[in-house]
């Protein structure tokens, strides 16, 4: 400051804009809090987001073109890729497939763990604490250490306690089997937490009522805790839809033999070439589902949680 | 309807007791009242009564059927909580029609039932709302129609008032009264609210540390306390105790005031024997009011001064700035009086007292058994059981 007779509106004038904004920062700091904010949710948006603009724009490019490579707009025009993904497979059967075993998935494991929930949140026994902790500790194990003794014994190639199981390779079971314990234990968790914040008023007066403690389980505490039963399904589901492992190695890759979307989404690719706008608009397609599902269960979490609000 | 007799339960929480060999026999359309301090086992008994909770041995009867090993649902049994416990994401109607149908009432039925049951507690036209949008004192209506829709042979009511504020505790303790006169339905229910258990029950079983102390309608149990524990439990303030020991010319208490005259062989005491006298705030009286039969004077100061309106609480105090043992106040010399509205008292005057001598009560300072009620003609309290040895004191009076 060589001007020490200087007002402030000269000062704005020699110090450039930055100066200026970073001054009224330091006076107003929610204008900080509010810029990162911003700076915040774009990066997110973008990273979630701009994955599938970027397979979108693959998908309405010109087949013939793609190779030379796509940047922000697609390169040619062509959307009947959303078309042909149909009529080179029976794309919609893969869909259905890997839908079926989501579905099953889904029942099974939320009928288990809200047994299994209930028990944990709701009842004291001995053993407990180990019970819970064995649960956990499962859940550590990388799936891939069950597939080999899965896989045999699925091909029926060994026996389990002297008893050979039906063949569940390439049927939704040798998908849905192995999943379903895989992803019980974060249901479990989540529906214990849940279950035990019922008051034990209502399930005592249900079973005055006249219902069993299982009558108990699905008609109040079940219904009280729909946001927690939603969170747990919508979980499992979207992780089983998206699974690679199991339901890649456990069925076969036609249609007809249950084989999953990915093997759908593979067989595009041939010896001599790769049609990645086929690729992409099937990955498209296969996300339709499970967003519309999200949305229409998000509704339902919404309410689910009002209903909460009126616990005693 | 229906009797509900309870046959030598008990029932552990690991190594604790919560009720210890209990026996109750409740008459068919009784209003029976579990009263006693938190954790004497109350509530434990009306959930073994309702099949919440298994007996850790003994039976459990209603009318004629043993249904210790019945769950609740098939019990004929209602029951109102304490914390209302309606559902939350059901609507009145569906809340009240809960257990008609999982009993599967066809929709006629149900609905006659249930516009009965909201005509009882006055909430007819409320049926389509939820809980959240109602009173305290609404939902603990809701609560009690749900119960009285099944029309079943017992309610069990565990604490239903404790959780409304005073005033509507006493509109609804009106009101059950009123509903049990018209459906004239056993009734079992608990409170540690003395107040409600005097007013309501046809007999009150007073219960501590998981033993029933005595069973008896509310003035027995008032006037005629079976132990010392019922005496300083029932009435409100409490009964004031002096220690002391029996002579010849009858009690002689150990802080040297408040003794009194008669003869210990009328009730068969020995001479020499601990024993504890009882007197009700209410017996004790300012000398210059002294009308009757009453005990010697008794020099005290007034303590503190508490007017009611409808009576005035004295505390008093035999040595002047004496301190008062919060635990025991009796023990320090404090002696609570229950004086005319319109006595004239002022703190830290002196003032004589006498009690009155024949709703004075003598218990035995070993076993806490009562001896003798009134000691103006005193006679000995038959108990069955013989004070001079050092026998538990049976509750069963039934």
């Amino acid at each position: 400051m060589s001007q020490p007779t200087g007002t402030e509106r000269s000062d704005d004038e020699t110090r450039g804009p930055l100066s200026n904004w970073v001054d009224s920062a330091i006076k107003n700091p929610k204008k900080v809090y509010r810029a990162m904010f911003f700076v915040v949710v774009i990066f997110f948006l973008i990273t979630t987001l701009f994955p599938l603009y970027w397979l979108t724009m693959i998908a309405l490019s010109d087949s013939s073109r793609v190779s030379e490579g796509v940047g922000l707009l697609p390169t040619g025009f062509d959307p009947s890729s959303f078309v042909e993904i149909f009529q080179q497979i029976p794309l919609h059967l893969y869909l259905f497939n890997s839908f079926v075993f989501a579905t099953l998935t889904t029942i099974f494991v939320l009928i288990v763990a809200s047994l299994a929930g209930y028990a944990f949140g709701r009842l004291e026994f001995r053993g407990k604490r180990t019970l819970l902790l064995t649960v956990l500790i499962i859940s550590f194990f990388p799936p891939a250490a069950f597939f080999i003794p899965l896989f045999q014994l699925f091909t029926q190639q060994i026996a389990f306690l002297g008893l050979t199981p039906p063949e569940l390779y390439s049927t939704p079971g040798g998908v849905v089997v192995p999943l379903s314990a895989i992803f019980m234990p974060l249901a479990i968790f989540i529906l214990t937490t849940f279950y035990s914040q019922i008051p034990d008023g209502l399930e005592d007066a249900a079973r005055i009522e006249g219902t069993t403690r299982l009558g108990a389980l699905f008609r109040v505490i079940i219904p009280l805790s729909a946001p927690g039963v939603a969170t747990a399904g919508i979980l499992t589901f979207i992780a089983v839809y998206n699974e690679f492992f199991f339901s890649f190695l456990m069925t076969g890759t036609a249609a007809q033999d249950w084989a999953p979307i990915v093997d759908g989404i593979i067989s595009y690719q041939s010896q001599f070439q790769v049609r990645y706008d086929l690729m992409a608009a099937a990955s498209i397609v296969a996300v339709v589902p499970v967003a519309i599902l999200v949305v229409v269960a998000q509704e339902k979490i919404v309410s689910g949680l009002t209903s909460g609000a009126l616990k005693e | 309807m229906a009797t509900i007799t309870l046959d030598h339960i008990r029932k552990e929480y690991g190594s604790d007791v919560a009720v210890e060999d209990m026996n109750l026999d409740i008459r068919d359309g009784e209003f029976v009242t579990l009263v006693g301090p938190s954790g004497c086992g109350k509530s434990t008994t009306i959930e073994m009564i309702a099949g919440l909770t298994k007996p850790t041995s003994g039976t459990v009867a209603i009318g004629d059927r043993n249904v210790t090993d019945l769950p609740p649902k098939d019990r004929g049994i209602a029951m109102v909580f304490q914390n209302i416990a309606l559902f939350p994401h059901k609507d009145v109607y569906d809340n009240i029609s809960f257990g008609l149908q999982l009993r599967n009432f066809d929709k006629e039925e149900m609905d006659r039932r249930v516009e009965d049951a909201a005509d009882t507690v006055q909430l007819s036209g409320m049926l389509d709302r939820m809980p959240s949008e109602m009173s305290g004192g609404q939902r603990q209506r809701v609560a009690i129609a749900r119960a009285i829709v099944r029309e079943p042979d017992v309610f069990l009511m565990d604490e239903p008032l404790a959780n409304l504020d005073a005033e509507l505790r006493v509109h609804m303790r009106a009101q059950l009264q009123r509903i049990h006169n018209k459906l004239d339905t056993t009734i079992v229910y608990v409170t540690h609210d003395q107040a409600q258990a005097m007013t309501m029950s046809d007999r009150i079983a007073v219960l501590n540390d998981g033993n029933l102390q005595q069973i008896d309608p509310p003035l027995v149990c008032y006037n005629e306390p079976d132990n010392r524990f019922v005496a300083g439990f029932i009435g409100s303030p409490a009964m004031n105790f002096m220690t002391g020991e029996i002579t010849p010319d009858g009690f002689e208490s150990d802080a040297g005031y408040a003794d009194v005259e008669f003869d210990p062989a009328a009730i068969g005491v020995s001479v020499g024997k601990d024993v504890t006298l009882g007197v009700r705030p209410e017996h004790v009286i300012p000398v210059d009011n002294a009308v009757g039969d009453v005990t010697a004077t008794v020099e005290t100061y007034t303590d503190v001064i508490e007017p009611m309106g409808d009576e005035i609480f004295v505390y008093l105090v035999t040595s002047k700035g004496a301190t008062v043992d919060m635990e025991d106040p009796s023990a320090s010399g404090q002696i609570l009086m229950s004086a005319e509205p319109d006595a004239q008292v002022e703190e830290n005057q002196e003032l004589s007292v006498v009690f009155d001598k024949a709703n004075l009560h003598l218990f035995d300072a070993e076993t806490k058994a009562a001896l003798a009620h009134g000691l103006s003609e005193p006679v000995r309290v038959d108990t069955g059981v013989d004070t001079s040895t050092d026998t538990e004191v049976s509750g069963d009076d039934d």
